[in-house]
């Protein structure tokens, strides 16, 4: 609890110049797209969904929370001969946040790196994992305060020693709710 | 400006160095097939030895495998009673050990699934995901998984039975470095 209360002190530190200087974006986001399970015997592709609150904090310095829900598809291996047998695809949510460098006015490159929390569900699965992501995104601001995001992004869900990995590809949309004056 | 523009490049780097083997690893599917048809019954009772190792995807990753992320038990299970049967499966660490009784494995083995109810003169086909929620007794496969890989496997029935188990396969997926 007491180290909640530090970070806490931090960030409000780190936000109070940005505050100052008038810096400060709030934006609602959602996006959809693909997740390919990378090194998964056991899982096949499926979708991906989520909503994410980015707020910008200094020109080169953003952060967004996220959650996403993802419906990974099927696989079937042939157990035998002539005998087939389909594992279902896990639930995968997600939440976390990620910090995010933006490069650019109008259109915006952005690194980011994200830590969180992904829980995979599925008959006889119910575990919760560590998230951590890595990714490149491109945003193109389309009019006044409303913007559309590509990325592209390695999810690790570590247990410690292994990680269930997904490359994920996304498209959104993002509206800005308010900024400081 | 620029402290922050160096800092999540080397913050990604340092992440990815921590991560180490954690990136490196991945699912991989063991099928191991048993004898089939195996037939089972109350008066010539026997089990069947399991040797992992007999496979080259769990030999191949036997040495850095790291977890045991799913385990089932798939075939097609006959009742060839009359009456229902309430069948089990039981495990048996020694590998050895295959002409044990059933009070015998009872007392020297582990439930690992079950129990499937089979009608008298019926046949259950039980795939992947059914049978991933008949396990109850995952630790003591998972032991055996990530111990020798050689153990014994007995199916049980209550009172009198008769059961054919055909394309009886185990599927183990183990996490495992690459």
């Amino acid at each position: 609890m007491k180290r909640a209360w530090w970070a806490v002190f931090v960030g409000l530190a780190l936000l109070a110049p940005a505050a100052r200087a008038g810096t400060i974006t709030l934006g609602g986001g959602v996006y959809g797209g693909m997740s390919f399970p990378v090194l998964q015997d056991d899982q096949g592709q499926g979708s991906l969904f989520g909503a994410r609150l980015p707020v910008r904090l200094l020109p080169l310095l953003a952060v967004e929370p996220f959650y996403s829900t993802s419906a990974l598809g099927d696989k079937t291996i042939e157990a035998s001969p002539g005998f087939e047998v389909t594992r279902e695809g896990s639930d995968v949510n997600t939440f976390g946040v990620n910090v995010m460098v933006p490069f650019g006015t109008k259109t915006l490159l952005y690194p980011y790196v994200g830590i969180g929390s992904a829980s995979f569900q599925r008959n006889g699965q119910d575990e919760s994992f560590t998230s951590y992501d890595v990714g490149l995104g491109l945003g193109f601001t389309v009019m006044p305060k409303f913007s559309l995001d590509v990325r592209g992004e390695l999810q690790a869900a570590s247990s410690g020693e292994t990680s269930r990995k997904m490359f994920n590809v996304t498209l959104g949309a993002s509206y800005s709710i308010f900024s400081t004056p | 400006m620029k402290t922050l523009r160096r800092a999540v490049p080397l913050l990604a780097l340092a992440a990815l160095a921590a991560a180490g083997c954690m990136l490196t690893s991945g699912q991989f599917v063991a099928t191991y097939n048993l004898p089939d048809p195996f037939d089972v019954n109350s008066i010539a009772f026997a089990g069947t030895s399991v040797d992992l190792n007999t496979i080259s995807e769990y030999k191949d990753h036997k040495d850095e495998l790291k977890r045991v992320e799913d385990l089932a038990l798939v075939g097609n299970f006959t009742n060839l009673a009359f009456t229902t049967a309430q069948l089990e499966v039981w495990i048996v660490p020694d590998g050895s050990l295959t002409t044990l009784t059933p009070q015998q494995v009872k007392d020297n083995g582990t439930r690992l699934w079950g129990p499937l109810a089979v009608a008298g003169n019926s046949t259950e086909k039980v795939d992947w995901d059914r049978s991933s929620a008949l396990f109850v007794g995952r630790q003591a496969l998972i032991d055996e998984v990530k111990g020798d890989g050689h153990f014994a496997l007995y199916v049980l029935a209550n009172g009198g039975f008769s059961v054919r188990v055909t394309q009886g396969t185990l599927i183990v997926v183990v996490g495992a470095a690459i």
